[in-house]
C-alpha cells in the first residue's frame, strides 16, 4: 500500500479514518520504533493496519503469541531506547497484568504506549470489564479519546508523555471509539524518534526488594508530574455554559460519555443549563481542576461508561478539600453494565435540569423475529470436527471450550460447549473438570490459543497426569479475528520476519506421547483417531488440520471446484441437515437443498449422507 | 435541482447481513458526505458479526459526536435485508424515512425449517406505521442487472440520495464513487446508482 494516506499524507490533509487507523497515524507522528500485539476485537485494526502498511522500514510490527509476551518484549525493546506501542483488548491486559506492575516502578525510557481496547456492552468479549481500573491499579498516566481526531492527537501526547517521564502510558479506548470513522487532520510524519542509549543501571532496572522499595516513590513523583499536566492538558477542559448564564449546575464527562453529552445538550437545546467539564486525560485526576469546576457548583453530574471511578474520585475530592457540592452519576438508568446512549444521557438530564425531555419513546422490539446468530461458516472445518466428537462421545463427554470461533460450537445441534472461562482455559479447567468428576472431557482449543496459553496448560497436565482429550483445531490462523498470523500459520504465509512451527512437534516436545494427527475433512480418519483415544487414560491430543475456510478462499486463494448437491430427497438428507446444520443447506417444504454460492465444498456432507448427496461440478 | 442543506442535523442507521457489504457501504456514504463538505461521525461494530450474524452501523451527519444510535433515534433507515429492516425499525424515530431491499436472505432457523420468515407486506406494513416514507426495492436483483450483487448496496444508496432527504445528492455519491472505488468496480456501481434513481421514479 505504497500511497496509503497513513504512510503519504503529510500536515494539513484531513482524511476520513477508523479509531484505530487513526491511533496508527498517531504512533507514527509520534515516531513509533515497535508495534508489539496481540489480536482481539476491538484492537485489532491497529497492528493489521500497521502489517497493511508495511512501514517501509519506519517500524516493526510484531504479532506476539500473548498480551504478556507482547509486553515484556515492547517493555525490554523500550528498555533498549525504543519508542513503543503495544496492543491488545480489555481482558488481554489481564493476562500482561503481570509484566505491567513491575514495568511502571523501573520505568522504560523509550517510551512504551499501551493500548487496551475495552469492550463495554461485550460486543465480542466475555466480559466488559472497565480497564480504568488498571490505570489506577499500576499507576498509569491514562488517554480516554472519544473521537477518531482525538484518537491520533491523545496517541501522540501519550508516547510524548511516556518519554518525557519514561514511564508506561494507556491509551484506553472503547469499541465505539475504535470502531468509530470520522475525519482526522494529519500533522507532518517526522522520522522515528532517536533512541535513548541505553544506561546499565541494576539498582533501578532489576527490582530486587531494596530496588523495589526505592522505585515506588520514583514512580509517585512521576504519577505527580503526571498530575501537574493532567492540569493543564489540552485534553481536559472546562467550558462555561452558553449565553454567559450563571448556572451552578455542573457536568463532568469522561471517554465516550463526553459524546453522548454533547449531542444530548445540543439536542435538548440545553447548552445554556450546565457548565460541563470534559475529560480526557483521565489520571491521574487534576484535582485543582475538577475543585476548580467543583467550586462553581452546587450539584454535579458525573457521566462515564462502567464502574464509577470518576464519580467517586469526584466525591473523595470534594470532601477531602471541603467542597460543599452534591454528586449524582450512577443511577438505576445510567448503570454500570452496558453503554450509554445519546437517548439515555437526555432523559437523565431532563431530570436532571428539570427540562421536559424531547426524546420521544421508541417503537417496541417486534417480538419473536428468526434471530440471526453467528455461526460457523459453510465449510468451516470446526464443524466437521465437532460432528465426529459427537458421533463418538454424545453426551457422555463434558465439553471444555476455548475462545475462538470454535466457541460457536456451542450453539445447537453441536452442542460441543459446556463450559469456558477464558484464553486457554480448554486445557487446565478441562483438568480440573476431569480430576473432579472423574467424567470424560474433551477440550477444543484453536492454534492461535494454543500458542497463545494452551502451551503451558498441556504441560501441567502432562506433568500432573490429568485425564483430558484435547483436540487442537489447527487451521492455521487466527481466524476469529481476521487471519493474523500466528506460528501454526505456513512458512510461505509468514514470510521472512516469522518462523512456522509444527504443532505435533511442539506438542510432543511438550511431553504428549499420546499425540495424532489428522485432516478434519476427512471425516473416517478423525473418527477414527477419536476413537482409538476415547478409552486412554492421560492426555491425549488430536490435531484436526484444515484451512479456515474463509481463509483458504480470500488469502491463500483456494478455489474449490466441486460442491455438493442433493443427490436423493428423503430421511438421510433431512437427518444431516438436522445434525450438521451448514449455512450452506436450505429446506423447501420438505426438501433439501445446498445454495451453490455459500458451499464451499468440503463435502462433510457426502461422507454423512453418502446416498443423500453428491457432488458436482461448480 | 433543489439546493441542499448543508447544515441538516441527521442521523441513519445501517442494517444488513454479514458479508453483504453494509460497513463498506457505510463508509463510501460516509466519505460522500465528508466530500461535499458536511460534519461527519460514522460507528460500526466489527468481530461476531461478521460470522453471518446482524451488520449494524450508523452516519450522523451534520455535527454529531456521537458514533452510535439509540432506539428512536434514526431520521433513516436504511436495510440492506428486509427481515433486518423489520428488526431495526425500533431504531427509526416516527415519521422517519425507511430505504430497504426487498431481497430476503434467510436466516440459518428458516433455513432449517424451524422458524418462518415474516411476510414482505407484513414488513412493508410495519415499516409504514412508523415511517413518514419508506420504499423496498429489489436492491439484489437490481444489483446483479448491475453487474454484481454486492452493488445491490448501491442501488439503495442511489435511491436513498436521489430521494432528496440527504443534506446530498446523486451527483455527491457519482463523484465518490469514482473517486473511492477501485476502477473495475465503478462502473457497475455507477450503474447501480442510476437502477436505484430509476427505481424511486426520480
Amino acid at each position: 500500500m505504497g500511497n496509503d494516506p497513513l504512510l503519504r499524507g503529510v500536515r494539513g490533509e484531513r482524511h476520513l479514518l477508523l479509531g484505530n487507523e487513526a491511533i496508527v497515524r498517531g504512533a507514527l507522528e509520534a515516531g513509533v520504533h515497535m508495534i508489539t500485539c496481540y489480536p482481539g476485537t476491538p484492537s485489532s485494526e491497529v497492528p493489521d493496519t500497521f502489517l497493511r502498511l508495511g512501514g517501509e522500514g519506519r517500524y516493526r510490527l510484531e504479532y506476539s503469541i500473548n498480551e504478556k509476551v507482547a509486553l515484556e518484549v515492547g517493555a525490554g525493546a523500550a528498555l533498549a531506547g525504543a519508542m513503543c506501542l503495544v496492543t491488545m483488548k480489555h481482558v488481554g491486559l489481564n493476562v500482561a497484568a503481570d509484566p505491567l506492575f513491575t514495568s511502571v516502578y523501573t520505568g522504560l525510557p523509550g517510551g512504551l504506549v499501551l493500548l487496551t481496547a475495552d469492550d463495554p456492552g461485550c460486543h465480542s468479549s466475555q466480559n466488559e470489564q472497565d480497564n480504568r481500573h488498571y490505570a489506577r491499579f499500576a499507576s498509569l498516566p491514562c488517554f480516554e479519546p472519544a473521537s477518531a481526531q482525538e484518537a491520533k492527537e491523545m496517541t501522540r501526547e501519550a508516547f510524548r508523555l511516556a518519554r518525557e517521564l519514561q514511564q508506561p502510558v494507556m491509551l484506553r479506548t472503547t469499541t465505539r471509539v475504535s470502531h468509530m470513522r470520522g475525519p482526522v487532520d494529519f500533522d507532518d510524519l517526522p522520522a522515528p524518534q532517536p533512541k535513548v542509549a541505553f544506561q546499565r543501571d541494576p539498582g533501578r532496572f532489576v527490582p530486587v526488594p531494596a530496588v523495589a522499595r526505592k522505585r515506588h516513590p520514583a514512580l509517585l513523583a512521576n504519577m505527580e508530574k503526571a498530575r501537574q499536566i493532567a492540569e493543564n492538558s489540552r485534553f481536559n477542559v472546562a467550558r462555561e455554559p452558553a449565553g454567559g448564564s450563571a448556572t451552578r449546575i455542573g457536568i463532568i464527562a469522561s471517554g465516550v460519555a463526553r459524546n453522548y453529552l454533547a449531542d444530548a445538550l445540543a439536542g435538548g437545546g440545553w447548552e445554556d443549563r450546565a457548565r460541563v467539564l470534559e475529560l480526557g486525560m483521565t489520571w491521574p485526576l487534576p484535582r485543582d481542576l475538577i475543585s476548580d469546576f467543583l467550586q462553581k457548583c452546587d450539584r454535579v453530574l458525573v457521566l462515564e461508561e462502567g464502574a464509577d471511578l470518576l464519580e467517586e474520585s469526584v466525591r473523595a475530592l470534594a470532601q477531602r478539600r471541603g467542597i460543599n457540592v452534591r454528586i449524582e452519576g450512577k443511577d438505576e438508568d445510567l448503570t454500570e453494565q452496558g453503554e450509554y446512549s445519546t437517548t439515555l444521557v437526555m432523559r437523565r438530564l431532563a431530570v436532571w435540569l428539570n427540562c421536559p425531555c424531547p426524546a420521544k419513546p421508541a417503537r417496541p422490539v417486534e417480538p419473536d423475529l428468526p434471530g440471526r446468530p453467528p455461526n460457523l461458516c459453510a465449510g468451516c472445518s470446526h464443524r466437521a470436527v465437532y460432528y465426529a466428537v459427537r458421533h463418538v462421545f454424545g453426551d457422555e463427554a463434558i465439553y471444555s471450550s476455548d475462545i475462538g470461533c470454535y466457541t460457536l460450537g456451542l450453539l445447537p445441534p453441536l452442542r460441543v460447549a459446556d463450559f469456558l472461562v477464558c484464553m486457554g482455559s480448554s486445557v487446565s479447567a478441562g483438568s480440573g473438570f476431569a480430576r473432579a468428576s472423574g467424567k470424560p472431557v474433551v477440550g477444543f482449543i484453536g492454534d492461535s490459543t494454543f500458542f497463545h496459553s494452551g502451551m503451558t496448560g498441556l504441560v501441567n497436565a502432562v506433568f500432573n497426569r490429568h485425564n483430558l482429550l484435547l483436540v487442537i483445531l489447527d487451521n492455521g490462523t487466527t481466524a476469529m479475528t481476521g487471519h493474523q498470523p500466528n506460528p501454526g500459520m505456513q512458512q510461505d504465509m509468514l514470510g521472512a520476519t516469522s518462523v512456522h512451527m509444527d504443532m505435533e512437534t511442539v506438542v510432543r516436545g511438550l511431553g504428549v506421547t499420546e499425540c495424532a494427527r489428522v485432516r478434519a475433512f476427512n471425516l473416517k480418519s478423525v473418527i477414527r483417531a477419536l476413537e482409538s483415544m476415547k478409552d486412554k487414560p492421560g492426555v491425549r491430543v488430536l490435531i484436526a488440520e484444515e484451512p479456515c475456510a474463509l481463509y483458504a478462499r480470500r488469502r491463500l486463494k483456494k478455489s474449490q471446484p466441486r460442491v455438493a448437491e442433493v443427490a436423493r430427497q428423503g430421511e438421510e438428507a433431512l437427518r444431516c441437515l438436522e445434525q450438521l446444520a451448514c449455512p450452506a443447506f436450505y429446506r423447501r417444504g420438505d426438501n433439501l437443498a445446498v445454495d451453490e454460492t455459500l458451499c464451499s465444498g468440503c463435502m462433510i456432507c457426502l461422507q454423512i449422507a453418502p446416498t443423500a448427496f453428491k457432488a458436482k461440478k461448480r | 435541482m433543489k439546493a441542499h442543506d448543508k447544515q441538516k442535523r441527521m442521523r441513519i442507521y445501517f442494517t444488513g447481513v454479514g458479508g453483504q457489504g453494509t460497513l463498506t457501504a457505510t463508509t463510501l456514504l460516509a466519505r460522500t458526505a465528508l466530500q461535499a463538505g458536511l460534519d461527519v461521525v460514522a460507528g460500526e461494530v466489527h468481530g461476531m458479526a461478521q460470522r453471518g450474524g446482524v451488520v449494524e452501523s450508523v452516519l450522523l451527519l451534520g455535527g454529531w459526536r456521537s458514533p452510535k444510535l439509540d432506539f428512536g433515534e434514526a431520521d433513516v433507515l436504511l436495510g440492506f435485508e428486509p427481515l433486518e429492516t423489520l428488526r431495526g425499525l425500533p431504531y427509526l424515530r416516527p415519521g422517519g424515512a425507511v430505504f430497504s431491499s426487498s431481497d430476503p436472505l434467510p436466516p440459518v432457523s428458516v433455513a432449517l425449517g424451524q422458524a418462518a420468515y415474516p411476510d414482505l407486506a407484513l414488513i412493508e406494513e410495519k415499516a409504514r406505521q412508523v415511517a413518514g416514507q419508506s420504499r423496498f426495492i429489489p436492491c439484489r436483483e437490481l444489483g446483479i442487472r448491475a453487474g454484481s450483487a454486492q452493488s445491490g448496496n448501491t442501488v439503495l444508496l442511489g435511491a436513498l440520495c436521489a430521494s432528496g432527504v440527504l443534506p446530498f445528492g446523486v451527483d455527491a455519491l457519482e463523484a465518490a464513487i469514482r473517486i473511492f472505488l477501485p476502477p473495475r468496480l465503478q462502473e457497475s456501481n455507477l450503474q447501480a446508482l442510476e437502477l436505484g434513481k430509476a427505481a424511486l421514479g426520480v
